[in-house]
């Protein structure tokens, strides 16, 4: 039998490799996933609505009793990390794509807004957005459905942010708050992040894959741990090898063009571990800066109760979690560091209920205290942009071996001066904002205690090959048939939330390699 | 940009008309908010501690958050709880190994010889009061206690629900709306 040659083959399935896939299928190219975890199902594979006391320890297991996926960080499922995420979708500006250039601190794109903005058109439309269009310099507008209202504590904080100078504004979500012929609207049962069970919140498997596989250009390979890309001696990527999760068999996948998309880290690490003759050191690291230039979010969190809101009526406002978001702002004021900030708000949020250890005393009179705050409970969380450093980095630990047998991949940042700047900036504008608004710090959270989220970097994004790993359209620089799609492109994090740029970036991809099938260049 | 009550407006139609367009349609077919239908978390036989130990735990729980207009720790499940945790936990282990017997050797001290039990509820409030401020380790046995209560109680349908009266992860048609109370 001949075997089975793929126009391309796309390992991982989220935000980067989903999007990919469907917007080459689209173009009638011939597309293989390779995806390490399960096939799941929204519908009924996530614990979506269920509640602590569900169970006896209270933490509520991500998956159904014998569903499988999202239990390991090489191998999650199909759909990856989008349908487990909040769906916060924010475009990237100039300022963030032109770092360097404007605050002499991080790296430049070789890329600029204007490339990106019908990207991002294309894409919002696609997934549906919602949001305002609020004019702001540092957070360009896209194409919006209406969002939800801010919540009455937003509104408290937004009155005490506005005379402080500060914006705050409706967050952006991939959420759809109208109903489309194929998804429902938003029910606002405040579960987003346990997996939204009518998909009304943007995942890649509903949104992308599933009617991408319709169109029969489409197939996707689960359970298929890729362990290695495949080079040939005239230097092209020829496909990946792969050990099935579940039975440890081998096998292949041919393609023509390979994309490696299994977000970050794990995107590192595979090309890491890809190592032959030409590339020792891991492919497509000739510059040796594969892993370097790792940039994840730092985030913060602040604490505390609004006192308008204490003792009053409970009343359902869950929504989609967090409504409010204080945009970037810091350009305009006069500043210590480079780079800036960014705050999701989050009111009416009444399933966690850690913070009521924290008050004082016993007794009724406690009980009293953490019923009436009950209400009143607010949380910043503050996200900041990561100046690379050298030593932030993304590495294979040839000491462990993962369930796979493969070496465990290690990503380490260590944040530095100007990040703590920007660390005590953002707390301190949340508890500025609170106090304004009226209410009571909780806690605010320690930068000797520093806390990760979206991993950024490690395959950066940039025109010269000694500097970079990926050129401008996500092609490696060392092999003309292999890409990378997925946050490790990164150059500069911003303080944005990634997805909805990494979903961009992959339309944008699809665009390029398109044409390259098209003229034959591939 | 749309104003506020024309966004409401919208916001509001869809509600009406489009939240549920889909009884038959894959998505929102099988929509059903299971939680309720989900078993509730059994009381199952103790795991670390004894049962006289247990008495002690339990009252302990009810004195930091006692029963009111609402049930207590004891009644929520919050022994069988902390039973739980702390079994899962070397440190919390010798936490309560030296804090239990502590706790009667304070009441015996303080009270003729009596246990911990056999005091008075405001007596052992007292004791209780003296724990909250103490430092090393009687501090840090009461902290762990409380904590241990509070995030059970609180956890529980007796205390999320009924207590702090969470009334969330329902089917909304659509957001409501809020303005600032005029004072």
């Amino acid at each position: 039998m001949r075997k089975q040659v793929f126009d391309i083959c796309i390992v991982g399935s989220g935000a980067g490799g989903g999007t990919l896939a469907a917007h080459l299928a689209q173009r009638g190219v011939n597309v293989a996933i390779v995806e390490g975890g399960p096939t799941v199902n929204t519908r009924t594979d996530f614990n979506t609505h269920a509640l602590p006391f569900n169970f006896p320890n209270r933490h509520i297991p991500t998956m159904k009793p014998g569903k499988t996926g999202m239990g390991s960080e090489r191998a999650r499922g199909v759909g990856g990390k989008t349908m487990l995420w909040n769906a916060v979708a924010l475009r990237l500006s100039h300022r963030d794509f032109k770092g360097y250039t404007i605050d002499g601190a991080g790296a430049d794109w070789p890329i600029d807004y204007p490339d990106m903005a019908p990207y991002y058109d294309r894409i919002e439309r696609e997934v549906g957005v919602c949001g305002n269009r609020d004019g702001l310099e540092d957070l360009p507008d896209g194409i919006y459905n209406d969002p939800p209202p801010l919540k009455l504590g937003d509104l408290l904080l937004q009155r005490g942010a506005k005379e402080l100078g500060i914006p705050i504004i409706q967050t952006r979500k991939a959420t759809l708050t109208r109903a489309t012929q194929t998804r429902p609207a938003c029910h606002y049962c405040g579960n987003c992040m346990a997996g939204c069970d009518v998909a009304a919140k943007y995942n890649s498997a509903d949104v992308h894959l599933n009617p991408a596989m319709k169109t029969g250009k489409l197939t996707v390979f689960p359970d298929s741990v890729v362990r290695e890309v495949i080079i040939s001696k005239e230097n092209r990527a020829t496909g990946v090898h792969y050990l099935h999760r579940v039975t440890g068999k081998q096998g292949e996948v041919h393609a023509r063009c390979v994309a490696v998309a299994c977000a970050c880290s794990q995107s590192v690490g595979l090309l890491l571990m890809s190592v032959s003759s030409r590339y020792p050191q891991g492919l497509a690291n000739s510059s040796g800066q594969l892993g370097r230039n790792f940039i994840p979010h730092f985030t913060s969190g602040v604490d505390g109760f609004l006192t308008g809101l204490i003792g009053r009526t409970v009343v359902n406002d869950e929504g989609y979690i967090d409504h409010a978001y204080l945009p970037s702002y810091m350009h305009a004021q006069k500043r210590d560091y480079a780079r800036s900030f960014g705050v999701q708000i989050y009111t009416g949020i009444r399933r966690t209920t850690g913070w009521a250890r924290q008050l004082p005393g016993f007794g009724a009179a406690y009980k009293q205290h953490v019923k009436e705050r009950f209400p009143a409970y607010i949380n910043f969380q503050c996200f900041g942009e990561m100046i690379p450093n050298s030593q932030s980095y993304i590495e294979l630990d040839k000491t462990k071996k993962d369930e796979f047998g493969l070496y465990q991949v290690n990503a380490v940042a260590v944040q530095q001066e100007n990040e703590r700047k920007i660390y005590e900036a953002m707390n301190n504008a949340s508890v500025a904002i609170l106090e304004k608004a009226g209410g009571e710090v909780l806690s605010v959270s320690k930068f000797e205690e520093p806390t990760l989220n979206h991993y950024l970097g490690g395959c950066r994004m940039g025109s010269d090959p000694r500097t970079s790993v990926v050129d401008a359209h996500c092609r490696t620089h060392d092999v003309p048939n292999l890409y990378v799609v997925d946050g490790s492109v990164f150059p500069s994090s911003s303080e944005k939330n990634p997805t909805l740029t990494i979903m961009a970036l992959a339309a944008r991809t699809a665009d390029h390699i398109g044409d390259r099938f098209k003229q034959g260049d591939i | 940009m749309q104003t506020r009550r024309e966004a409401l407006k919208i916001i509001g139609a869809v509600g009406v008309t489009c939240a549920f367009p889909f009884s038959a349609n894959e998505l929102y077919g099988q929509h059903v908010h299971d939680h309720g239908a989900l078993q509730e978390a059994q009381t199952s036989t103790p795991k670390f501690f004894n049962l006289a130990q247990l008495l002690i735990i339990s009252r302990l729980s009810d004195l930091i958050i006692p029963p009111t207009d609402t049930p207590g720790a004891a009644a929520a499940g919050v022994p069988a709880y902390i039973d739980l945790v702390v079994n899962e936990d070397p440190a919390l282990q010798a936490t309560f190994r030296e804090g239990l017997p502590r706790l009667d050797t304070i009441s015996a001290s303080k009270f003729n010889g009596a246990a911990f039990l056999q005091l008075t509820e405001p007596q052992q409030i007292e004791i209780l009061t003296t724990l909250n401020e103490a430092p090393g380790q009687d501090g840090a046995f009461f902290h762990a206690l409380k904590n241990l209560t509070a995030d059970g109680y609180y956890t529980s349908r007796i205390g999320l629900m009924q207590e702090l009266g969470y009334n969330g992860d329902a089917v909304l048609a659509a957001f409501p709306q809020s303005t600032i109370p005029e004072h």
